[in-house]
């Protein structure tokens, strides 16, 4: 059995917890509390056929796909800018210069980054969480799942 | 004739549920609304926390010489915490915003 889709978002935990001054990490909880900050998320991602479906061949024939998994930062601090800047970077760093990540997505496939969004609001202290936005394209074979 | 609402409403409500406080260095009543909060952050996550918050009187906050200006950052301790303002709102009363209250949004000191 082979499911890379899994193999990759169970890294991405993994790499999110090597991020440096992370105090939680959590997949695909959507309820943090402000005493878990700074918190990373990894949530399952969305996942697309990109080649491969033409119909003209047999149902379980490879496939090349694209998730792309939301992985978020929450942090409350004096200097919520500058600190969601430093995780950007480090984040940024370790997911796409994973050895194990770029293996998994295979000789065609590919680690893309897409982009990152902002939040920002006040609860004790002012919290920030920074949303970034990977693609991961890799094959998926029915016959090894 | 116009109805008080300082001493109708809200001097009552004051002794019945205010809690001392210091603004600065000046003593005064206010309300603890000190409450849970949950917030955005991000397309699906929420972020729960509290949210320190305080209700003054403004006619209390004249009498004690302490103007509009003088909130912003100010330290108000009450129930054991102290705080600092970062924000507010003027609540105001059927009696015009001098004679409502004002409502202190609060952050911890070093946040």
């Amino acid at each position: 059995m082979a499911d890379i889709r899994e193999d990759i978002l169970a890294r991405l935990v993994e790499v999110m917890a090597t991020v440096p001054n992370i105090h939680t990490v959590h997949r695909n909880n959507v309820d943090i509390t402000d005493d878990q900050m700074p918190a990373a998320l990894v949530l399952d991602g969305d996942e697309d056929v990109v080649a491969g479906n033409d119909g003209s061949r047999p149902s379980n024939r490879p496939l090349l796909v694209e998730m792309t998994p939301e992985i978020q930062i929450m942090e409350q601090s004096s200097a919520i800018g500058s600190d969601l800047t430093t995780f950007r970077r480090e984040l940024m760093k370790l997911v796409l210069d994973d050895p194990t990540l770029k293996a998994k997505t295979g000789s065609n496939g590919k680690i893309s980054y897409l982009g990152c969004t902002t939040v920002f609001g006040w609860q004790e202290k002012q919290y920030g969480a920074l949303q970034m936005r990977f693609s991961f394209k890799y094959p998926l074979k029915p016959d090894d799942l | 004739m116009s109805l008080d609402y300082s001493s109708l409403l809200y001097d009552p409500v004051y002794a019945e549920i205010g809690v001392p406080a210091t603004l600065g260095a000046v003593s005064l009543t206010v309300i603890d609304d000190t409450r849970p909060k949950q917030l955005p952050a991000g397309s699906f996550a929420d972020v729960r926390g509290m949210g320190p918050g305080a209700f003054a009187r403004i006619p209390e906050l004249v009498a004690a010489g302490i103007i509009q200006d003088d909130w912003m950052d100010a330290v108000l301790a009450f129930n054991g915490r102290s705080w600092k303002v970062r924000s507010y709102e003027l609540r105001g009363s059927p009696n015009g915003e001098d004679q409502g209250e004002v409502r202190f949004l609060l952050k911890e000191i070093d946040g």
